[in-house]
C-alpha cells in the first residue's frame, strides 16, 4: 500500500502523507518522483504538503525541500497540522522566496486570463482577487482591496488598497483618473499614500515600478 | 396595495438610527399613512423609549415569532397619532432568536396591515443587521458628516448591494451648516462623492432632538424644530413627492448675534 500519494490540484500538486514512518515515506518519495517519465511529468511544480495531522519537524521539511529541488520542484505550502504549518513557516521566513534567489528577475508568469471588468464602485470591506488585469469602470473606496496578477486600470476614483502584480510581475501598473490610494503595492514593493493630504491632481496619473521602487506620473507621459 | 419594508441601517451605532426611525413612523403617520416601526435590536431594545411607548410593552417581537402572541396582541398602538404602531424588540433574548426567514414571513403580514413597516436595525453587520435587511423592499442608510461614519456606511450599502437589493438611499444626520463651513466638518458633496448612492434627506444637528428622545416625544410631532421639519421632508419623498433639499443657513440667530455684539463691547 502506498504511504504518498499524489494529487493535481489548482494551485499545484498536492503530496499527502500516509500513516507510514518518515523515513520509509521519503524513500517511497524518491522512487516516485525517479520513476522514468515522472521526472518531466513534475519538473517546476508547486508542491502542497498535507500532513495528515502528524507534525512534521524542520529538519523534515529542510530533507522534502532538498529533495524536490532535485526534481527542480518547490514545497509552496504545508498543511495538515499546525506545528508543521508553523516549522514550514519559520523555515520559508529564513530563506528569500525562490525567484528572489534568481539573478534576473525571472520571467513574469504569463497572463493568460482574461482582463476582468468590474462595472460598479468597489465599497469598503469588498476584496477583488483576479489572476488577470483588473479594469473598474467605478470607484476604488477607503477600505476596499483589488488585487491582481496583472495591471489594475481605475476609470474613477482609487482610495483603497490595491495590489498589481501580485505574482510578482514588476512591469504591472496602476492607472487611475484619481490616483489618491491608502496603500499601493506593485509586485513585492509598497507605497503609501504621504501623511500630508495630497492637493487633487490633474490628469490621470499611473504608478510603476521604476528603479526599484514606485514612482507615480501623469498617465500618458512615458 | 400591500405596505412597502423600509429597513433604517447605518453600520456604525451612535449615528441616529432610532431617532431617525421614530421621527419618519411619526411624519408618515402625520400625512395619514399606516405605519409601524419595527425594532430590530433584539436584547439593546430602544425604539420603544424614543417612542415614549415602553410602560405599554406586554408581548414582543419575538413572542409573535415564536407564536406566544398574536400579532395584534403585539402591536402597540401611538398615543398620540392613531395611524402609528410600534412592534416592539425583546429585551431578554439576544439577536440569534430571529431568523431572516422569520423576519421576511412577518413581514408579509405587516404588509397587509400598513402602508409602511419601518425597520430599526441593530448597528454593525452581523445576524441582527442580515435579518433587519432581509425583508426590506428599500434601505434607507444614516450616516453623520464623519470618516468613521462614511467608511462603514459604505461597507453596509456593499452588503445591500450584493444581496441583490436596490441600491439604499441615503440620509445625512446631524449636519452642522456652521463647522462645516468653517470646513471642519465633511459636507454633503464629500459624503455623497464617496457613497455615490440616491440623497434622500439632511437632518441638521439640533439640540431639542436630545431632550426629545430622552422625554419620548419624537421632534417630528412638532414643526418647530429644524430637525423635526427635516424628517417630514424626508417623509414626503418617501411617499414619492419631489421636495427640494433644504439649504441650511449658517447665520448666527439674533442670540447669537446680540451675544456676539455684547463680547465686542
Amino acid at each position: 500500500m502506498s504511504s504518498v500519494s499524489f494529487k493535481g490540484t489548482r494551485e499545484g500538486l498536492s503530496i499527502t502523507l500516509g500513516d507510514g514512518g518518515w523515513r520509509a515515506m521519503m524513500s517511497e518519495l524518491t522512487a516516485q518522483l525517479g520513476r522514468p517519465g515522472a521526472q518531466s511529468f513534475f519538473r517546476g511544480a508547486r508542491v502542497l504538503l498535507e500532513t495528515s495531522g502528524r507534525t512534521v519537524a524542520v529538519t523534515q521539511i529542510e530533507e522534502l525541500i532538498a529533495l524536490l529541488a532535485q526534481h527542480d520542484m518547490t514545497l509552496v505550502s504545508v498543511m495538515g497540522e499546525p506545528h508543521a504549518q508553523a516549522n514550514f513557516n519559520q523555515l520559508r521566513a529564513t530563506i528569500p522566496p525562490p525567484e528572489l534567489l534568481e539573478e534576473e528577475p525571472p520571467a513574469p508568469r504569463v497572463d493568460d486570463s482574461q482582463p476582468l471588468v468590474i462595472r460598479r464602485t468597489i465599497r469598503s470591506g469588498q476584496v477583488v482577487r483576479h489572476a488577470g488585469t483588473v479594469i473598474v469602470l467605478g470607484d476604488i473606496n477607503p477600505g476596499a482591496e483589488v488585487i491582481a496578477n496583472g495591471d489594475v486600470i481605475v476609470w474613477g476614483k482609487l482610495r483603497g488598497v490595491v495590489h498589481a502584480g501580485a505574482a510578482g510581475d514588476l512591469r504591472a501598473t496602476v492607472g487611475a483618473l484619481l490616483l489618491m490610494p491608502t496603500q499601493l503595492r506593485i509586485a513585492d514593493h509598497i507605497a503609501r499614500a504621504p501623511d500630508d493630504k495630497r492637493v487633487l491632481r490633474w490628469p490621470a496619473e499611473i504608478a510603476r515600478v521604476r528603479d526599484g521602487r514606485i514612482i507615480v506620473e501623469p498617465w500618458g507621459t512615458s | 396595495m400591500p405596505g412597502q419594508v423600509l429597513t433604517i441601517t447605518s453600520g456604525k451605532g451612535g449615528v441616529g438610527k432610532t431617532t431617525t426611525t421614530a421621527n419618519l413612523g411619526v411624519a408618515l403617520a402625520r400625512r395619514g399613512k399606516r405605519v409601524v416601526c419595527l425594532d430590530a435590536d433584539i436584547g439593546l431594545r430602544n425604539l420603544d423609549v424614543v417612542m415614549g411607548l415602553e410602560n405599554r410593552i406586554v408581548f414582543d417581537l419575538v413572542d409573535v415569532i415564536e407564536g406566544h402572541a398574536k400579532l395584534r396582541q403585539a402591536l402597540i398602538k401611538d398615543k398620540r397619532l392613531p395611524e402609528l404602531h410600534l412592534l416592539p424588540a425583546a429585551q431578554k433574548r439576544d439577536k440569534t432568536a430571529v431568523t431572516n426567514e422569520q423576519m421576511i414571513k412577518l413581514c408579509v403580514d405587516l404588509r397587509n396591515e400598513f402602508d409602511f413597516i419601518l425597520i430599526d436595525s441593530p448597528a454593525g453587520i452581523e445576524g441582527g443587521f442580515k435579518y433587519s435587511v432581509a425583508p426590506a423592499d428599500r434601505v434607507l442608510v444614516v450616516v453623520t458628516p464623519e470618516v468613521s461614519s462614511v467608511r462603514d456606511a459604505d461597507r453596509v450599502i456593499g452588503l445591500v448591494e450584493s444581496q441583490e437589493k436596490p441600491s439604499p438611499q441615503l440620509i445625512i444626520n446631524r449636519l452642522r451648516p456652521a463647522m462645516v463651513k468653517r470646513g471642519e466638518m465633511l459636507d454633503t458633496a464629500d459624503v455623497l462623492e464617496i457613497l455615490a448612492i440616491e440623497l434622500i434627506g439632511i437632518v441638521p444637528e439640533d439640540e431639542t432632538i436630545i431632550t426629545s428622545t430622552n422625554k419620548g416625544q419624537p421632534v417630528a410631532l412638532e414643526d418647530r424644530s429644524s430637525a423635526g421639519a427635516a424628517f417630514l421632508r424626508i417623509a414626503q419623498r418617501l411617499m414619492g413627492e419631489q421636495v427640494p433639499f433644504q439649504v441650511f443657513h449658517d447665520s448666527p440667530g439674533l442670540l447669537e448675534r446680540l451675544a456676539r455684539f455684547w463680547k465686542s463691547q
